[in-house]
């Protein structure tokens, strides 16, 4: 049934093939698949935060190009490129938050990583911590590569709640949902993947709560944990229910609050504004929201005689050179990162620069320590998404 | 002979077809046709795909009463009710304040340079985007805004007031600005076309200002007044960045429900609850037109723009 799956992009890319084709044929009769194939870009679609500032880097070092598409963190709209608009017709890599091949990987988008490829060198020696990861595996199959990953947990103003400010204390989250210094004055993420899940481990961590999975609730555990929330909320703990990156930026910068559930970047920017280490990302004692992005093939690409460079991109993932240049500019671990440091060394980066390589994997290995892993396309999603919706509307 | 009769009556039945396809005869039925066409039946398949699952990002097309369900536990048709509170109490605030400032505007500023540069300040709010529109409003309204800021200095206050940010007055605040032109420039238009000579009249014949207005300028404005609550209402219905800029998730309304909804891909959430809106103004449609059924015909209401 799939090999007649006709779609209109289709019909018109295999006429023009056909055409194209024939030409070609007739004037280079020499010209093989495989040198064709050599100089073809990798299309890619994922995050914007996954690609480098830089891709001339990775053309110079790998060799090959990557025409990358870029999109936002909404799972909706990914999920929506990939299932509906088929845009594996067109793309080779799909990079997005872990937890998509557990829906895309069983219903044949992503294809089974090929860990004997030539092209992926690096992948005898990255750890398993990082490969074999669940948000990169569904149904005991590989379908990613990892590429970046962190654990979020929230910053604050270590004056606010007598705090030392080296920033190296564990602080509870007990002190974000129930902290009187600061009720009234606690911002909280809207997106309920991560607030009702980061509120779920809480729960779960103190045993006030039985939870199996806080990433994926069913509606006998959802349920409790709103209930939770409506309370602290009518409490007056939150003072803003965030939408944006910007606003987390906005709400630390302008002091509108004490504490945030917020993403570590926004920490670093309102530091650029507030000084250094004003605001501090918080090392917790219940565990952290951890997150991965994975890199994925998809089926389509398998035949598109592109494989070779597909592979060198995905090994390119591994490398130092990426490593090194995620963590310098945005503070994002990822695997191998003593390859990251050696690049830094051997490429004469400050001492500075290298000191902060080797901090950021500290501080990732520090915070995946403890529990808790996030998924993006939870299988209670509906009822997460309705109940958080109770949360909203108390 | 014949030949002359059968031409006739080939003439007259010609005829005959021609004026039943006269464009006069033919417009209502074509006006209805695009209508049910391009309204009614996208409204329709809206409701239908209420009735539809989304599974694992996959629209499954299997009729069933769930999201409907899930739409009453989860407390989402509250929001349509805080919603349509939110949306009359503006109309009825933009009304009070559009009124007597459009009258001005039509009737007391002589000065057409004036009126010239009030009316282009008042498109203002078309040229801009909204979000970009109403974030200003944080830093003037938050705890450490211009307006705290001001109040602590004077001595009024010896805490930050926290309800200028982030609550319902704050949404009510940030809509005053975006909704007043839309109620403004109806009522501006039609009290323009009054002609003056009628409340000349009225106070030649002893009318009291207040008298005049009430019994001449508001029957004659009417349809200015109603084309301004329409086209101010209908979109509050709708209004999803100054709750969530200015509310700061405190006051969901249906905007940003139906985004949550469709962030995750469920469409049939999405249809339900704009399913919920269209019912909504077509409840206030029916409640207005009942209470009004005495006082106020529609069907004529626009004859006074041809006086």
């Amino acid at each position: 049934m799939k090999d007649f799956d006709i779609t209109r992009r289709r019909f018109v890319e295999k006429s023009l093939t056909l055409t194209g084709v024939t030409a070609l044929a007739s004037t280079m009769p020499v010209m093989s698949q495989m040198a064709w194939a050599a100089g073809e870009a990798v299309k890619a679609y994922g995050v914007t935060t996954a690609q480098p500032r830089d891709w001339s880097l990775m053309e110079k070092s790998v060799g090959i190009k990557v025409d990358y598409t870029p999109t936002n963190a909404d799972i909706g709209v990914f999920m929506r490129d990939v299932i509906s608009n088929d845009l594996g017709a067109t793309h080779d890599i799909f990079i997005f938050d872990g937890g998509t091949e557990d829906i895309l990987g069983p219903q044949g988008y992503y294809a089974e990583v090929i860990e004997d490829h030539p092209q992926l060198t690096l992948w005898e020696r990255t750890p398993d911590a990082w490969k074999r990861a669940d948000f990169l595996r569904a149904d005991d199959k590989q379908y990613s590569v990892p590429v970046i990953g962190n654990g979020d947990a929230f910053g604050y103003f270590p004056e606010s709640i007598d705090a030392n400010p080296n920033g190296l204390d564990e602080i509870p989250w007990t002190t974000f949902f129930e902290g009187e210094a600061i009720k009234g004055r606690v911002a909280i993420d809207r997106s309920w993947l991560q607030s009702l899940s980061e509120t779920a481990n809480y729960l779960k961590h103190h045993g006030v709560v039985a939870i199996e999975d806080p990433a994926d609730l069913t509606a006998e555990e959802a349920r409790p944990v709103v209930d939770f929330l409506i309370e602290r909320k009518r409490a007056g703990q939150f003072r803003t229910i965030f939408t944006a990156f910007e606003e987390q930026v906005q709400l630390l910068s302008n002091r509108e609050i004490d504490m945030i559930n917020c993403w570590e970047p926004a920490t670093k920017e309102a530091n650029e504004a507030l000084g250094a280490n004003t605001v501090i990302y918080a090392f917790t004692v219940e565990g952290y929201y951890k997150w991965g992005h994975g890199a994925s093939v998809h089926t389509k690409a398998l035949d598109r005689g592109n494989l070779d460079n597909i592979y060198k991109l995905l090994n390119y993932f591994l490398s130092g050179e990426y490593r090194a240049y995620q963590a310098k500019q945005r503070g994002y671990a990822g695997p191998n990162m003593d390859l990251g440091v050696a690049y830094a060394t051997e490429n004469g980066w400050s001492q500075e620069d290298i000191d902060l390589l080797k901090w950021t994997e500290e501080k990732v290995a520090r915070k995946f320590e403890k529990p808790f892993w996030c998924k993006t396309a939870p299988v209670n999603a509906d009822v997460m998404e309705d109940e958080w919706q109770r949360f909203l509307n108390a | 002979m014949i030949a002359a009769s059968a031409r006739t009556r080939s003439h007259t039945r010609l005829a005959a077809i021609a004026a039943r396809l006269s464009p006069a005869r033919l417009s209502v039925p074509t006006f209805l046709a695009a209508w049910v066409f391009f309204v009614i039946l996208p409204l329709l398949v809206i409701v239908v795909f209420s009735f539809f699952q989304v599974r694992s990002y996959r629209l499954v097309y299997e009729l069933s009463f769930d999201t409907w369900q899930s739409l009453i536990e989860s407390g989402r048709w509250m929001i349509a009710l805080r919603t349509l509170r939110v949306a009359v109490t503006m109309t009825v605030i933009e009304l009070l304040l559009a009124f007597p400032f459009a009258l001005w505007l039509a009737k007391g500023c002589r000065s057409k340079s004036a009126k010239a540069v009030i009316i282009t300040l008042l498109t203002i709010p078309f040229f801009l985007d909204a979000a970009s529109r109403i974030i200003i409003w944080r830093a003037i309204l938050g705890t450490n805004g211009m307006i705290n800021t001001a109040l602590m200095a004077s001595g009024l206050v010896d805490q930050p007031v926290s309800w200028l940010l982030y609550s319902e007055f704050a949404v009510h605040f940030g809509m005053l600005g975006t909704s007043f032109p839309t109620m403004v420039f109806p009522i501006f238009i039609i009290i323009s076309l009054i002609d003056d000579s009628y409340l000349a009249a009225s106070d030649d014949l002893g009318a009291s200002p207040v008298q005049t207005l009430i019994y001449v300028t508001l029957p004659m404005a009417l349809p200015g007044i109603l084309a301004g609550i329409i086209f101010t209402f209908v979109p509050l219905m709708a209004a999803y960045i100054e709750p969530q800029l200015l509310g700061g998730g405190f006051v969901d309304l249906l905007g940003n429900s139906v985004d949550s909804a469709l962030q995750q891909l469920r469409y049939p959430m999405a249809a339900a609850l704009s399913t919920v809106v269209v019912a909504l103004l077509g409840l206030c449609l029916t409640a207005f037109t009942l209470l009004t059924r005495n006082r106020l015909d529609l069907s004529t209401i626009f004859s006074t723009l041809r006086q």
